[in-house]
């Protein structure tokens, strides 16, 4: 019943990217979930990856041991030669890409059967993106891209065209943090797109950042952006005190928020960046800067397709997963939570 | 030479490789260790059999001395059974042959032919200096001289607590070719969002394709940094030169690639 539901939402979703808040959230489950009901709908899949995942036991505690990637026959998929090659799967090599990673060069390949293998895509999401491209090329009919632990870049719409985040036990001990914390991430998963159509063709065409003003714009240096003391941040609004929106064409980092938050004073600010991959909060929630005046748009918006729930943190304490479910679905409006091993 | 080196590792077939002693895969190791027992008749009985418990066949003691009172030192030879594939084990990890300073520098005349650029530091709320200044500072440690010493290199150390967006900053502004992170001391894993972040501003500023980006400490391992999405990790016993290894080699491959690339555009191949 549950399962169904799974394969309904992934279903409609062109390329998906899975986004884990963590170790241990479930990520890698959750990609095995989608990948079967994806196959049982009917659709061939194509599977890649940002970095590389995959592996028998967990990178950080050998003690874990990790599911790994099952590829249904006919799938495609693209990771190096060298870990196919260990994977021992039978499989048709369809092109050989010019990606490099330090594992050698990602190839794309079609599995006759069954079978379970490591995955390590590319690591720059324009890469990633022509994977992709290829895999659909050679006759995926959907596209699942595992993101690296805590990578928010796998959750750019650049390449997925829905989200499914995991969320788990293994976050903090109390289930409301665990919560709070899975609401906050979602929260700024789902920024809303700007609207205003001067400040997107302004966008659209920025280099670093830019400080919209009452009668123009201001070029604002990057290394103000990503590095600037509060002394230098002040002083651009000294100098321009009717700049009320901020175009960052790079990375919005949380010290550049709170130097504008306190330099713009109770003025308020807005701030449009490309997307909320390119958002780094990590100190306070959204929530709390929207409180304060302070506003964040993006030129295109993630999509969030279901949230799964790991219950249990290895090694340590579990929740009872129903009780998280229906506490994830209170606190977050909108989407479906699921339990993905309970669910399949 | 080092390119002759790389090739031969790129090139042999290993398969699976024993213990090596007199003849190739005859299996031999040497064990050395000390046991609680006086030094007499019986001893060399107690190392034997301790060296068989091990999983080793047809093992001889063949020299054994007494440390102190009720304390015997020996050396066991014995045929190991055990093999390990090589090749699979070169398919996770990056190969890379390990040179000397002045291996280095030769090598990066040779292939790279410009000064290389790297850009380090200690970052978040990790107070600790002392990883990458291992790394990078001219002294460096063990005898084994950073980053500062080589030739090739041209090393920015921006020491510890040094938040991602300050360090992506100055890799920008300084064209950096390599970006080393290191997290010595971390709390809850807060290493992990600490690093998946540095990769992601990196990512966020459209600079991935262009900077290769190494991670290091105690608890970072390749695979950790793999997964996270650097280029490395480096690990425990790690000095200077293993790092500057990695990057020449992974430079000069990039160069060759981007030459070739170039060389298929031109000819309208692409």
């Amino acid at each position: 019943m549950v399962a169904v539901r799974l394969r309904e939402l992934v279903s409609s979703v062109p390329r998906l990217s899975l986004f884990g808040l963590a170790k241990n959230t479930g990520k890698t489950v959750a990609l095995g979930a989608t990948v079967r009901e994806l196959n049982a709908a009917g659709f061939v899949v194509g599977v890649t990856s940002v970095g590389r995942d995959g592996e028998a036991t967990d990178a950080l505690d050998e003690n874990i041991k990790k599911p790994s990637i099952y590829l249904p026959a006919g799938s495609i998929v693209a990771t190096t030669a060298a870990l196919l090659r260990k994977s021992a799967l039978s499989r048709e090599i369809l092109a050989h890409t010019d990606f490099r990673t330090p594992l050698g060069h990602v190839v794309i390949a079609r599995v006759s059967a069954a079978g379970t293998v490591e995955v390590a895509g590319p690591s720059s999401i324009a890469d990633v993106r022509v994977v992709c491209d290829e895999m659909t090329r050679h006759g995926a009919e959907r596209v699942v891209i595992d993101g690296a632990l805590n990578r928010k870049a796998a959750t750019s719409p650049l390449i997925a065209d829905g989200v499914i985040l995991s969320t788990g036990a293994v976050l903090e001990w109390d289930l409301e943090a665990v919560v709070r914390i899975t609401r906050d991430a979602v929260d700024l998963l789902r920024l809303p797109e700007a609207t205003d159509s001067t400040l997107r063709s302004l966008a659209a065409r920025v280099r670093g950042a830019m400080l919209v003003t009452g009668d123009g714009t201001v070029p604002i240096e990057s290394e103000v952006a990503l590095a600037g003391t509060p002394e230098r941040v002040k002083a651009l609004f000294d100098a321009h005190p009717t700049g009320h929106c901020i175009i960052v064409g790079g990375a919005l980092c949380e010290s550049f928020v709170e130097n504008v938050r306190q330099a713009a004073r109770s003025k308020g600010m807005r701030f449009v960046v490309g997307n909320s991959s390119k958002v780094f909060l990590s100190k306070r929630g959204l929530a709390w800067y929207r409180a304060q005046g302070i506003g964040i748009e993006v030129l295109k918006a993630a999509r969030l397709s279901a949230i799964t729930v790991n219950p249990v943190s290895p090694l340590s304490h579990r929740f009872d997963s129903r009780h998280f479910r229906e506490s994830v679905a209170a606190a977050i409006p909108d989407v479906r939570v699921f339990d993905v091993v309970e669910a399949c | 030479m080092p390119e002759s080196m790389i090739q031969s590792v790129l090139k042999t077939n290993y398969g699976m490789v024993k213990a090596y002693a007199d003849h190739k895969n005859d299996g031999i190791v040497q064990v050395a260790f000390t046991l609680p027992v006086p030094y007499a008749r019986s001893s060399s009985k107690a190392a034997l059999e301790l060296a068989k418990a091990m999983g080793l066949v047809r093992p001889e003691v063949v020299h054994c001395q007494r440390v102190t009172d009720g304390y015997t030192y020996f050396i066991v030879y014995a045929h190991c059974p055990h093999s390990v594939d090589f090749e699979a084990l070169q398919a996770d990890t990056p190969d890379v042959d390990f040179m000397t300073q002045a291996e280095v520098e030769a090598f990066s005349a040779d292939r790279i032919g410009r000064l290389i650029v790297v850009v380090g530091a200690s970052t978040g709320t990790d107070t600790h200096s002392v990883g990458i200044d291992a790394m990078l500072n001219l002294k460096g440690f063990d005898g084994h001289s950073g980053l500062e010493a080589y030739a090739c290199f041209r090393a920015y150390n921006l020491g510890s607590q040094v938040p991602n967006g300050v360090l992506v900053a100055k890799a920008v502004a300084v064209n950096a070719d390599a970006i080393l992170v290191s997290q010595t001391v971390t709390q809850q894993q807060l290493h992990v969002h600490n690093l998946a972040e540095l990769v992601d501003i990196v990512e966020a500023e459209g600079i991935r394709k262009d900077v290769l980006l190494v991670c290091g400490g105690p608890r970072v391992s390749d695979e950790l940094a793999k997964e996270l999405g650097f280029d490395v990790g480096f690990s425990k016993g790690t000095y200077p030169n293993h790092l500057a290894s990695f990057i020449v080699t992974e430079l000069a491959a990039r160069t060759v690639e981007a030459r070739r690339d170039s060389r298929l555009r031109a000819a309208g191949g692409w």
